[in-house]
């Protein structure tokens, strides 16, 4: 399958949903647009799974001449491992949305009747930008030259920045996403800034001739550049101190978009990072492993304190992923220290990356699940307060025991995968215990990780267990709709299925890292 | 001086610019504008990484004009959702003054 069919089926479903929506609202099935969504992030998904079981070959399409002017696009396992990832929260989010964007309807603040209601929300809008914001995050790991890889983050970004305003009465959404808009953008100006420099001193911008020029030597235009693109891809990846619109910003989404934006949006940020620095740059030429590690933890020592002090469920959990985009930097500043102090020690690097891309994985299922599950209980309660959520656990057994299965897995509790990844990052940090900078970094990750596994606990406790505080206001309280119950149960299977089938998933990330690693 | 560095050096000088902009001002339509200034400033910098000088004829690689175009192109998306948004918001306030919001906070 050619990489460009992926992204002409997403792009061609979003131009459908547009299209055929007055239709749809004529014959009162609003319900199909979201149907379009669902198959194409089906197909999707479908054709990435089958490439990556058949273990194909990388390929390349350019477009136009072969010459090293013209836009191309690459499809090896790094894209594929990735891309199933994004494709696969897209289509639970899509079938979440289905009922979702219903309850949003219901509780627009207008006494119109309910199909001038439906027509102001926009579902066509929501659908087709779920849809364009999915295709820029699988163009991104697809591009195999910087002019692509900035064409589709816009096209993420603009479609992130829609997508977190879209409840445009709430003042909540609307502020945040100004917010979000401009710090994004700055980020997205500095790694176009980072980009140029590249294309002065390459005089191209394909992969292969920009790392033919960097790689080895190190001059200051270089550094310069690869400052500027660690900056510009931190934004999106939220890393502190350019955290600062995220707990704003993924609050106020709808949430299935929440899911989509801690899920798999800051990954990209991160996959960005990650081509950048380990195949462009070159970790060994380069020492930015020191700045990476230092980072990493400051921003999962910030996010993790930020955290316990939520009363916001939404807002705790988008703290976490912060915490957590912090431990997957922390794996990578480790590699990259590791390949440059003890080149000899390859082995001890790979074990620090696949750690890293397995908590992609990890928390793109852990934290798609709970903001699905919060989901729920907002569908219900109409609030977003712990306090008011406490002990609903009894009301919506399903939904509750989901999130926790999402929670242990976010919190590391031994048999779930979430454990085995940040066990690899440790162990590569223990793997030569005479260097103090690895030492100091893996006793804070560990700590860290305690203290994040006791508050994830904790708010599993207090939803689960906890006697109602408000006596009576959760007497009325049902289960999830079924169509909004189907993906987490799906998420939560996912993350027993993936403990079980570790072998083969640590292979193909394995695999994976051959592209980088080489 | 070459061209290159008078251009290079024009797009840093808009690119402060439009940073001194954003951090000054609080007017949500002023905070767009410096926006789009330190667009300018980066596309002029892309600019002046394309200059080439063939047969005593300056001329800009292909690529760089192409980069400009996609770039131009965004960064009016950007700005009409910026503006769209600072519309909703001045519904919600009645004031473009970003001091009168209640969490805008940078």
């Amino acid at each position: 399958m050619e990489p460009l069919n992926i992204i002409l089926i997403l792009v061609g479903a979003a131009v459908a949903t547009v299209i055929l929506d007055p239709v749809f609202r004529k014959v009162r099935l609003i319900e199909l647009s979201g149907v379009i969504a669902c198959i194409a992030f089906l197909s999707t998904l479908v054709l990435l799974v089958l490439d990556a079981v058949a273990g194909a070959p990388p390929r390349m399409i350019i477009f136009g001449p072969d010459s090293p002017l013209t836009a191309s696009l690459k499809l090896d396992m790094l894209s594929i491992y990735l891309s199933i990832i994004f494709s696969g929260l897209g289509l639970m989010a899509a079938i979440y949305s289905i009922r979702y964007m219903l309850f949003e309807v219901e509780h627009l603040p207008l006494d119109d009747p309910f199909w001038a209601k439906v027509r102001e929300l926009g579902l066509d809008r929501y659908y087709a930008l779920l849809l364009t914001l999915i295709t820029g995050m699988i163009g991104v790991t697809m591009a195999n030259d910087f002019f692509t890889l900035y064409v589709f983050w816009e096209l993420m970004a603009i479609s992130s920045y829609s997508l977190v305003a879209f409840r445009k009465w709430s003042w909540e959404a609307v502020e945040a996403g100004f917010k979000y808009l401009i710090m994004s953008t700055l980020g997205s100006l500095a790694a176009l800034l980072g980009i140029a420099l590249l294309y002065g001193l390459a005089g191209s911008l394909r992969f292969d001739a920009v790392r033919a020029v960097v790689f080895g030597g190190g001059n200051m235009a270089a550094a310069f550049s690869l400052a500027m693109i660690m900056v510009g891809f931190g934004v999106t990846a939220a890393i502190v101190p350019f955290h600062s619109w995220l707990p704003d910003a993924h609050p106020a989404a709808p949430t299935p978009i929440s899911a989509i934006l801690s899920g798999v949006v800051i990954k990209t940020g991160v996959y960005a990072m990650l081509w950048s620095m380990f195949k462009i740059f070159g970790p060994a030429t380069y020492g930015f492993g020191p700045a990476l590690i230092g980072l990493g933890i400051l921003t999962m020592s910030f996010a993790n304190i930020a955290a316990i002090m939520q009363t916001d469920i939404k807002r705790f959990l988008a703290y976490s992923s912060i915490a957590n985009i912090g431990y997957i930097i922390t794996g990578m500043g480790l590699a990259a220290h590791i390949l440059r102090t003890y080149p000899s020690e390859t082995g001890l690097a790979a074990l620090a990356l696949t750690g890293a891309l397995l908590h992609v994985l990890n928390h793109a299922l852990g934290k798609g699940l709970s903001f699905l599950s919060s989901g729920c209980y907002i569908l219900r309660v109409n609030s977003r307060e712990i306090e008011r959520l406490e002990g609903i656990g009894a009301r919506m057994p399903a939904t509750t025991a989901s999130l926790g299965i999402g929670l242990l897995n976010l919190a590391g509790v031994p048999p779930l995968s979430g454990f085995w990844s940040k066990l690899l990052i440790v162990s590569a940090g223990l793997g030569i215990p005479s260097d103090g900078l690895m030492l100091a970094a893996t006793i804070i990750f560990i700590v860290n990780c305690i203290v994040a596994a006791g508050y994830y606990l904790w708010l599993f406790q207090r939803l689960a267990f906890k006697r109602p505080m408000l006596d009576g206001g959760l007497k009325e309280i049902s289960e999830a709709p079924a169509l909004m119950l189907a993906p987490i149960l799906i998420l939560a299977a996912a993350c027993i299925l993936i403990t079980i089938m570790l072998n083969p998933v640590l292979q193909f990330i394995r695999s994976a890292l051959e592209v980088i690693l080489g | 001086m070459s061209l290159y560095e008078i251009y290079f050096a024009g797009s840093l000088l808009l690119i402060t610019t439009g940073l001194y902009i954003i951090a000054s001002k609080r007017h949500l339509v002023k905070i767009v504008i410096g926006l789009e200034v330190v667009t300018l400033g980066v596309n002029l910098a892309i600019a002046s990484m394309g200059i080439r000088i063939v047969d005593d004829m300056i001329v800009m690689d292909a690529l760089a004009q192409g980069m400009i175009a996609i770039s131009i192109a965004v960064a009016a998306a950007i700005a009409a959702l910026a503006l769209s948004i600072a519309i909703n918001i001045y519904k919600h306030y009645g004031t473009f003054d970003i001091r009168k919001l209640r969490r805008l906070r940078w």
